[in-house]
């Protein structure tokens, strides 16, 4: 019976991860404070060793630590981006951690952030595609803007504003083509990649609205009305957000 | 006449091993078994305070903890806490939570109970009084001796159960309801058991008393 209670303990209590403040609040291992003194309230946190998450028993996000230059150079382009949102916006949205790793992916596949609403975290990879990495930034935090007003950037309102004859993929990663460059064909979408669903539509003209600022400009009617779209429930949550 | 017998060289050294085995003994089992023995106890009858009806004192092993509460910045939290202080509730309630050098967490009501300690659901207790909304202050500092009402992974899911921080933790900034500070007796605290590795404390200490100061 001793020996059995022994036994129990060790498994029941020896799990030294829980034991990490980090991982009480936002359930990821292995982290470490980068910057907690923004401005406008985000919490920089990156990977010292690889880490796994997955919602089920099965973890099928990783990601792994970053080398110290490469962290201090990218965290610089990531907080330049970051700190156009403010504080006040922040909360709306619900975001408060930034995760830092290199090379993340989900089922296997690469991907430049994975947001988290219920955790208030955005994970991103800092050696994502780095033609287009600025831009992405936006992009992933268009995904948390999305998961807390689903109400405002309503999928079926957004897939009227597209050609009759056109239909998204089933999912994010069901097409085969991700390219992320601009296309210039008047199809209604910004990139290749817009087209796989409704949610990476909006998040791709949110990112190119953010990242161009007001140089963005199209000559495509369903882009102008995008554009419309994103800029007007974005102006319901917070109507002193800037562009 | 007596004769002097002078001490051979291998009964010096047998001497010299005895008297080191004596004070190793000594040492070992009564002053480094005593972690309260270096410990100041504060008694808060000798102090002056300026708002005494929010001084709370905590009584474990090694003394007494003085804690003062923060009505104005947690008003419902701090009602909640003088509630369950003034039923005795804590008392006899375990630090079953304990992180080496950061935070001690106890006042498991339920299954943290000296008497009814279950092991398999200590921390997810409550205590029947029903759950509190978090009441957040961003520019609250959680430096070290800060107390806090600790919650599930969902916000507005505070009871019973509080902390206090061994270090400055801003990352709690805005993330925990601060129900106020430790005034004196933080060392005291640090005397409190931890297992490292253990993210619950087998075999914990306890809460002697938790009681007001008026």
């Amino acid at each position: 019976m001793i020996l059995f209670r022994a036994i129990l303990f060790f498994f029941i209590f020896i799990t030294p991860l829980k034991a990490n403040i980090i991982y009480n609040l936002i359930k990821i291992p292995n982290l470490e404070v980068y910057n907690v003194d923004a401005k406008n309230g985000l919490r920089y946190l990156y990977a010292i060793k690889p880490f796994r998450l997955g919602l089920n028993v099965e973890k099928n996000i990783n990601c792994f630590n970053p080398g110290k230059k490469i962290l201090d150079k990218q965290y610089k382009i990531i907080k330049k981006n970051l700190d156009r949102y403010s504080l006040n916006f922040l909360k709306k949205i619900n975001l408060r951690y930034i995760v830092l790793c290199e090379n993340l992916s989900i089922t296997e596949i690469n991907t430049a952030g994975i947001p988290n609403n219920k955790t208030r975290t955005l994970i991103l990879d800092i050696k994502f595609n780095q033609n287009h990495f600025e831009r992405a930034i936006h992009h992933e935090l268009f995904h948390i803007i999305n998961d807390n007003y689903k109400e405002l950037f309503n999928e079926n309102i957004w897939k009227n504003l597209n050609k009759r004859n056109f239909g998204y993929s089933k999912c994010s990663t069901c097409s085969e083509n991700w390219n992320l460059e601009l296309l210039n064909n008047q199809s209604g979408f910004f990139t290749e990649y817009a087209k796989s669903t409704a949610s990476e539509d909006m998040a791709e003209v949110f990112s190119h609205l953010m990242f161009y600022k007001n140089k963005v400009y199209s000559n495509d009617p369903i882009i102008e009305k995008k554009i419309l779209f994103i800029k007007k429930n974005i102006l319901k949550i917070d109507n002193t957000f800037k562009f | 006449m007596i004769a002097k017998i002078k001490i051979s060289k291998s009964e010096r050294i047998i001497l010299i091993f005895l008297i080191i085995l004596g004070v190793f003994t000594f040492t070992s089992l009564i002053i480094l078994k005593n972690k309260c023995l270096f410990v100041k106890n504060y008694n808060p009858n000798d102090i002056k305070f300026d708002n005494p009806e929010n001084i709370v004192i905590l009584n474990v092993e090694c003394g007494n903890v003085i804690i003062e509460l923060y009505p104005n910045i947690s008003p419902n939290a701090v009602k909640r806490l003088k509630k369950l202080i003034k039923l005795g509730a804590y008392d006899n309630a375990a630090f079953h939570r304990v992180i080496e050098g950061k935070l001690i967490q106890a006042g498991d009501l339920e299954f943290g109970k000296r008497e009814n300690l279950d092991y398999g659901k200590v921390g997810s207790g409550k205590s029947g009084l029903g759950i509190i909304k978090s009441e957040l202050d961003e520019k609250f500092e959680y430096d070290r001796g800060t107390v806090g009402l600790a919650r599930t992974f969902e916000l507005d899911t505070e009871d019973s159960q509080f902390f206090i921080i061994l270090q400055d933790e801003p990352l709690f900034e805005g993330e925990y309801t601060p129900v106020g500070k430790v005034r004196y007796g933080l060392e005291v605290l640090e005397t409190i058991k931890f297992v490292p590795k253990f993210h619950i404390v087998p075999r914990p200490d306890f809460i002697n008393s938790f009681k007001m100061l008026n």
